[in-house]
């Protein structure tokens, strides 16, 4: 029989390093001259200097260079896809494999909340310009944070009771616990960044400060336009890993099938294994190659029993008010007459989300799939109004929207200079 | 073993299975240990120091250093000689002779006057012991009449190296500490006085780490510490040093013919420090040195290491084509010449395989940090580029190039004027 590594839901998957296997670890670094795992990173965490100060002995170090370089680094180090971008860089990989650079950052911001560090500070002397940041996901926290460095006041507004976004309401807890994202949150708050949680802001809150970055991220639900979506027992992603983290009481039945490929797709399959499920199933359209999820993921879910079957697309979802089967047929010239029938009790589409309607809260242009069209420096077509993050980029990483933030908060405060000026 | 080659040898006259011993140190220090260690194949024991003197101990008494990540790269210990009743060491000396034969047991002996040293000396003759071998050289002692306070005063090397040839036959070894300005004074003494070679070496005066816990050194006894005794492969290089440098003073051969203590094999010698592999030991015997004492690893990993000494021994050999120790015993020493004379005519340039090549630019850094700015860092192959001109062919790059066989030995370019040569250059490396 294989080891199967049963987690609880909330167990944390994966054992961090200690001083030892940290030290160890990190005298594997060649050290570059031009490290190629710090132009990897999107967010500037710059892991060639944190691992450098981690083998001389500078763990305190290196927490400081992650924070001041990516406000959600703990969040970061647990659920970034090293394998296209820092570790794929490692020059390392010409010789083994690639330098463990995530959990040497786990192990550094661990060491931050160990020594109960303050890395931040924000300027005593504030700006008198107040900016918003709406949506407490990844972007907004990274600019408020950046914003907050530079002396501005900042408000961030979330519907949702906590903040974090999707790092605290879609992600598998084993993959990334509440603590880590609380731990990078308590950073940002730290700044004295206000937090307005629990209720929609309403257009007119906005009016009194002098820029706002929009980063509500997607939480549109996307479901294929197939029959039986209507099905009770049907959810989108970002739905079901919600009840999952909030309702105690969430069962997701014992066949569960998961449509989609990414990171949600496993996250999903993973929440409902680790939740009881006893049969549960990926289906992904295309092939694991050409999949978007991160390889380390999957041979987690496989380890926990999960099976994963490609080259299959949803046709139908089967059943009488409660869904019952979903239908699946082949890939067009691959698999073209092959066709499958799963028994279902929930069916999870992780398929990507889609933008809500946000025209009242920010009067910026749209693009035709409803995202925001913005620059790659957080710019909309409103001067006052700055955007990133998944609502922007269309669905991305953490990483990708802490970048996003960064860039729109260097554009606030060259807008807000200006302004004075 | 596919590989069998013969590691017996013969040291100051005594027949030995194979060049590898326990020093005497704890490793070393009761009947059962030393049973085991020869049943798991050690050629013989240096048992730990006896002394009129018993010791009290301190606690905790050891500490060692690290480097990235890599435990005991240095060992310290604030242990003196046998806490045991002296009686009751030379009874497991005795015991341990009559029950392998075979091995060999070396009785080691401190005292603090010269009545002590006639005394030990004797009890270790009655005992048994194969060899004695004096221990001039623990730098912890709590007394400053023994110990390395001893070794580096020659009167007293020479005094008590007397007091125990004179009233034993069994040959004396006498052993040396590497705290002290040079080793040949004190190791010439040791001869004059009658001993038939020495040991070297014992540990080296340390403080391996402090503790911001305590603001003392480490380990902590009370919130206090002590200077002790370094060993471990950190020192290994340094006791190559003196093992060489005491193998290739002239005056030693000359003491022993006049003092008759040539056993067959001239200038003697037992080499000691950070030994914890074959390669380890044949360096130390291709200093000189006919057997080799080990601490530290055995500490570390146990009496089973000497298992792949002998069979890493044996394949050296075959490889090498040598049939005994002796046919590369003391082949390093005609090759260690005084800085002067080194041929200083030529460079060596390195040669980089850019296949090999990982692009981390360790070299360049190193080499514009630390050289002469002699690489070129192509930013977009991230390659090194060798500005041949301005090589001064010092391997700074090699010696940092994390690759395997990336950075090897290229071409020799000649200084302007100088007399060509046949050059030997160094062309694998580990």
């Amino acid at each position: 029989m294989s080891k199967v590594e049963k987690a609880k839901y909330t167990a944390e998957a994966q054992a961090g390093f200690n001083h030892r296997t940290a030290m160890e670890e990190a005298a594997r670094c060649l050290l570059c001259h031009d490290a190629p795992c710090s132009e990897g990173c999107p967010a500037g965490t710059d892991p060639g200097k944190f691992i450098r100060s981690i083998r001389f002995r500078n763990a305190k170090g290196a927490a400081e260079t992650i924070r001041e370089n990516n406000i959600l680094g703990g969040s970061c180090a647990r659920i970034c896809p090293y394998d296209r971008l820092c570790e794929e860089a490692c020059s390392r990989c010409g010789i083994d494999k690639p330098i463990q650079i995530g959990k040497l950052q786990r192990y550094a911001i661990e060491q931050e909340k160990i020594f109960k560090m303050k890395t931040l500070k924000a300027p005593a002397k504030k700006m008198k310009e107040k900016v918003a940041c709406v949506g407490a996901g990844p972007a907004s926290l990274a600019c408020a944070a950046e914003l907050a460095k530079a002396g501005y006041k900042v408000t961030v507004f979330d519907r949702e009771e906590k903040a974090g976004g999707v790092m605290t309401y879609g992600i598998v807890p084993t993959r990334l616990p509440q603590k880590v994202v609380d731990h990078d949150i308590a950073q940002v708050k730290g700044l004295g960044v206000k937090f307005v949680l629990g209720k929609k802001v309403k257009p007119a809150e906005l009016e009194a400060f002098d820029a706002v970055f929009v980063g509500v991220g997607l939480w549109g639900a996307k479901v294929p336009p197939i029959k039986g979506t209507n099905l009770k027992g049907v959810y989108a992603a970002a739905d079901f890993l919600k009840q999952a983290r909030t309702k105690k009481t969430f069962k997701p039945g014992k066949k569960v099938v998961v449509v989609g490929g990414g990171d949600v797709a496993v996250d999903c399959a993973v929440t409902a294994k680790l939740l009881g499920a006893e049969d549960v199933r990926i289906v992904y359209r295309r092939t694991l190659e050409e999949a978007p999820g991160n390889m380390t993921e999957f041979q987690y879910a496989l380890s926990l029993g999960i099976g994963i079957t490609t080259n299959m697309a949803p046709s139908s979802v089967l059943g009488t008010n409660k869904v019952e089967a979903v239908k699946f047929k082949g890939r067009p010239k691959v698999t073209e007459s092959s066709e499958l029938k799963l028994e279902a009790n929930t069916v999870v589409f992780a398929i990507g989300q889609g933008a809500e309607d946000f025209s009242e809260l920010a009067p910026v242009k749209l693009t035709e799939k409803g995202m925001i069209k913005a620059t790659a420096k957080g710019k909309t077509s409103s001067k006052k109004y700055f955007a990133g993050g998944d609502i922007v980029n269309g669905g991305k990483t953490v990483v990708e929207a802490v970048a996003s933030g960064k860039e729109a908060a260097a554009s606030i405060i060259e807008f807000l200079q200006k302004g004075v000026k | 073993m596919a590989v069998k080659k013969d590691l017996s040898i013969k040291c100051l006259g005594v027949d030995c299975e194979n060049p590898f011993f326990l020093s005497s140190s704890p490793v070393g220090g009761c009947y059962d240990m030393v049973a085991k260690c020869f049943e798991t194949g050690w050629g013989g024991v240096f048992f730990k120091t006896v002394g009129i003197f018993v010791a009290d101990e301190c606690s905790p008494r050891f500490d060692q250093t690290n480097k990235e990540g890599i435990p005991w790269l240095g060992f310290k210990n604030m242990e003196q000689i046998s806490d045991k009743p002296t009686e009751k060491n030379f009874e497991y000396i005795y015991k341990l002779k009559k029950d392998y034969p075979d091995k060999v047991v070396v009785a080691s002996i401190m005292g603090s006057s010269d009545k002590e040293w006639r005394d030990l000396a004797k009890m270790a003759d009655q005992a048994g012991a194969d060899l004695i071998e004096g221990n001039f050289s623990c730098p912890q002692m709590t007394s400053h009449d023994m110990g390395s306070d001893v070794g580096t005063n020659v009167e007293l090397v020479e005094a008590y190296s007397k007091a125990v040839s004179e009233t034993t036959n069994i040959p004396f070894i006498a052993k040396m500490t590497p705290n002290c300005k040079n080793m040949e004074e004190p190791a010439r003494a040791a001869i004059k006085g009658g001993a038939a070679a020495v040991s070297a070496i014992n540990t080296i005066k340390s403080i391996t780490n402090v503790d911001f816990e305590n603001n003392t050194g480490m380990p902590v006894v009370n919130g206090k510490s002590s200077i002790s005794g370094y060993s471990g492969a950190a020192v290994r290089p340094i006791a190559l040093r003196f093992c060489a440098q005491v193998m290739q003073d002239p005056e030693m051969n000359k003491l022993l013919k006049a003092n008759k203590k040539d056993f067959g094999y001239g200038h003697e010698m037992s080499g000691i420090g950070g030994i914890e592999t074959w390669k380890d030991a044949a360096e130390f015997l291709s200093v000189g040195c006919r057997n080799v004492q080990v601490t530290t690893a055995i500490m570390q990993y146990g009496y089973r290491i000497v298992e792949d000494m002998i069979s890493g021994m044996m394949h050296f050999m075959e490889e090498k084509g040598y049939n005994k120790l002796d046919d590369f015993i003391g082949c390093v020493l005609p090759n260690l010449i005084p800085a002067e004379e080194l041929n200083r005519d030529f460079k060596v340039l390195p040669k980089f395989d850019n296949k090999k090549c990982v692009g981390c630019g360790r070299c360049y850094i190193s080499c514009y940090d630390a050289a002469h700015q002699a690489i070129d860092w192509d930013e977009k192959k991230r390659r090194p580029v060798l500005l041949e001109d301005d090589c001064v062919g010092c391997q700074l790059c090699l010696n940092v190039c994390p690759v395997q066989d990336c950075i090897t030995t290229g071409e020799i370019k000649w200084k302007k004027g100088r007399k060509k040569v046949k050059v030997a250059t160094k062309q694998h490396f580990d």
